[in-house]
């Protein structure tokens, strides 16, 4: 799948919805090189659901992973697919980002078009205490049950500490 | 497939709610002996069917990924070797790939070849692993002694080219740490040769079984659909005839050149039904295919430079001055591995680490594989997606009283230095 047409498509389902993308190209193979795209987006967090429904609906996505990133008072969620697979050499990845700010760290769900995304929604919720509305289930999944700290928020790191072992000095070095 | 819709029917599973009269609540693990890892599944049954699942992981906790975000990047390349003991190239390969893509570092075509070499050695080894853990859940304990026994010999030609049974610290940024030089590709070759002469006899061994198969058709099936809905990776996915393998969708070091596919059943001749028994026929499969692919490399592999900044000093300072972002994919053993890094110009750290392995995204494909078995295969279903927990859970939480301890770390340094003491037993 080339880069081009899911862009091209992208904008005319999103309109203004998409603030940024750029396209970086690789050449992988040492005997017959051939190129591979990874493509970035950016979207308000209220087009998420929207951007997604329409990668569902034209492209067939793999979700791998939702990562995260604390950016001190917003935390940015890049949605990780991954399109055009069982294709040699067509598969690109396709990551959709978005900016929440901490004072209301929410989203729609995607588990409804992607039933895959249910595992990296729940780890999200409890790493970054974001919640995602409609979740079919919203419960801890990596943490205890109980568990209500959220270890990947930089400004809640001393509240983590707290509750973690340390084993290593090393790691307190810069605290 | 490609341009095929995804069917959006599929409900997202979630706690089994059946409660009645004929309904029986049963915890299997966290520590159960039909695991080989802590999860824990809370099972309902009605007689000896399984309704219902509960999955709970997170008891391999250990905080990798925390750990990583506070540590220089060649520390973490380390740290993430520890990810997983079994595939323990496939993380530090991905994480490279990533860091290469986000600072810009080019990798010298030698060193593609060996990073391909290893990482396939260690499919062979993994699965051949899975195959005797596979007899064992069935009861078939010759067949697993049989199984180790011949693993042995991929096991011990990784330890005669990097140094090591496990952990190989083969891959560097910007290219591999060991060469493999002339008088030892003869041995790699040997030991091709010992698994091409081998790989007919596990088939019939497994695949030719009546007991074996009476055991495994039909049971922990996960169909085509669900296994694209929820996003199923590697063998697991692959059974269901899912065509999808990063090697192949997405070429990385020296894949591109490489003729080969994605295995499904279709390849044994068979339509994949996505069950236990498709599993293994993709994993044996899949052991001659690597078997093919390390032998292209090691004839057409060019002499040359192993790594493009030989010197760690440098190679820090380079990252030190790197800024952006990259993703990193890996077809392991169990499928897809996936790395996100960002890396921020003087931050020695990486910013953000993501961690992705293929058992959290085959996690959910065990529900659809339990639904309507019975109690008796639970051990082989749970071990069909070839679960890896330590890789899945990498986050450690331990509710303590809020206090640092100390005496812990002094604690296991010295217990290490009396266990490594020379003389001790």
């Amino acid at each position: 799948m080339k880069p081009d047409r899911i862009l091209e498509s992208f904008k005319q389902a999103l309109g203004d919805g998409l603030l940024e993308s750029h396209v970086v190209e690789r050449s992988v193979g040492v005997v017959s090189p051939q190129t591979v795209y990874d493509v970035w987006t950016t979207v308000p967090r209220e087009r998420l659901h929207d951007a997604v429904a329409h990668l569902c609906r034209e492209f067939a996505p793999h979700i791998s992973v939702i990562s995260g990133d604390d950016l001190g008072d917003e935390v940015a969620l890049n949605y990780h697919f991954t399109v055009g697979w069982s294709e040699r050499a067509g598969e690109i990845t396709f990551t959709i980002r978005t900016v929440l700010e901490k004072t209301d760290l929410r989203l729609p769900t995607i588990t409804d078009l992607l039933p895959g995304a249910l595992t990296s929604e729940r780890e999200k919720q409890e790493f970054y205490g974001i919640s995602f509305d409609g979740i079919p289930d919203g419960r801890n999944l990596f943490l205890p049950e109980d568990a209500t700290i959220h270890p990947w928020r930089k400004d809640l790191e001393a509240e983590t500490a707290g509750q973690v072992k340390r084993l290593v000095k090393w790691e307190t070095r810069n605290e | 497939m490609n341009n095929e819709k995804i069917n959006l029917d599929i409900k997202v599973p979630t706690t089994c709610s059946l409660e009645t009269r004929t309904c029986y609540s049963v915890p299997i693990g966290p520590v159960h002996p039909a695991l080989k890892e802590p999860i824990q599944f809370s099972f309902k049954l009605e007689g000896e069917q399984i309704r219902g699942v509960d999955i709970k992981p997170g008891y391999a906790h250990r905080g990798i990924e925390y750990m990583g975000m506070k540590r220089n990047l060649v520390q973490v390349l380390y740290l993430s070797e520890r990810i997983c003991g079994i595939c323990s190239i496939s993380h530090p390969l991905t994480l490279t790939q990533a860091v290469e893509h986000a600072a810009g570092i080019e990798v010298p075509p030698r060193a593609e070849y060996i990073r391909t070499i290893i990482g396939e050695l260690e499919r062979i080894h993994s699965h051949l692993l899975w195959a005797g853990v596979g007899a064992h859940e069935l009861g078939f304990d010759t067949l697993l002694y049989l199984s180790w026994n011949v693993r042995e010999k991929v096991m011990d030609l990784l330890e005669q080219l990097t140094g090591n049974r496990v952990d190989y610290a083969i891959p560097i940024y910007g290219g591999v740490r060991r060469d493999i030089p002339e008088e030892k590709a003869h041995l790699a070759y040997e030991a091709l040769d010992y698994y091409k002469g081998l790989l007919q006899d596990m088939i019939d061994a497994f695949l030719h079984d009546k007991s074996v198969e009476m055991r495994t058709r039909n049971v922990g099936v996960l169909s085509y659909d669900d296994a694209v809905a929820l996003c199923a990776v590697g063998p697991t996915g692959r059974a269901s005839g899912v065509k999808k393998d990063v090697r192949w969708d997405m070429p990385y070091f020296v894949y591109g050149d490489l003729d080969f596919h994605a295995i499904t059943p279709e390849d044994y001749g068979t339509e994949p039904v996505g069950d236990v028994f498709d599993n293994i026929i993709v994993r044996l499969l899949e052991v001659d295919q690597s078997i093919k692919i390390i032998e292209y490399c090691l004839e057409n592999m060019p002499q040359g430079e192993l790594t493009s900044i030989p010197k760690v000093a440098a190679l820090l300072n380079i990252l030190k001055k790197a800024e952006g972002e990259g993703i990193g994919r890996h077809e392991a053993p169990r499928g897809e591995v996936f790395h996100y890094v960002r890396l921020e110009a003087g931050v020695e750290e990486p910013v953000v680490w993501k961690v992705k392995a293929p058992t959290y995204s085959n996690l959910m494909s065990w529900v659809p594989k339990f639904m309507g078995d019975e109690v008796a295969d639970i051990p082989i279903i749970a071990a069909s997606i070839d679960p890896c927990m330590c890789c899945m859970d990498r986050v450690h939480f331990v509710a303590q009283d809020g206090t640092q301890s100390d005496r812990l770390e002094e604690e296991l340094i010295q217990l290490s230095r009396e266990k490594t003491r020379r003389g001790s037993q």
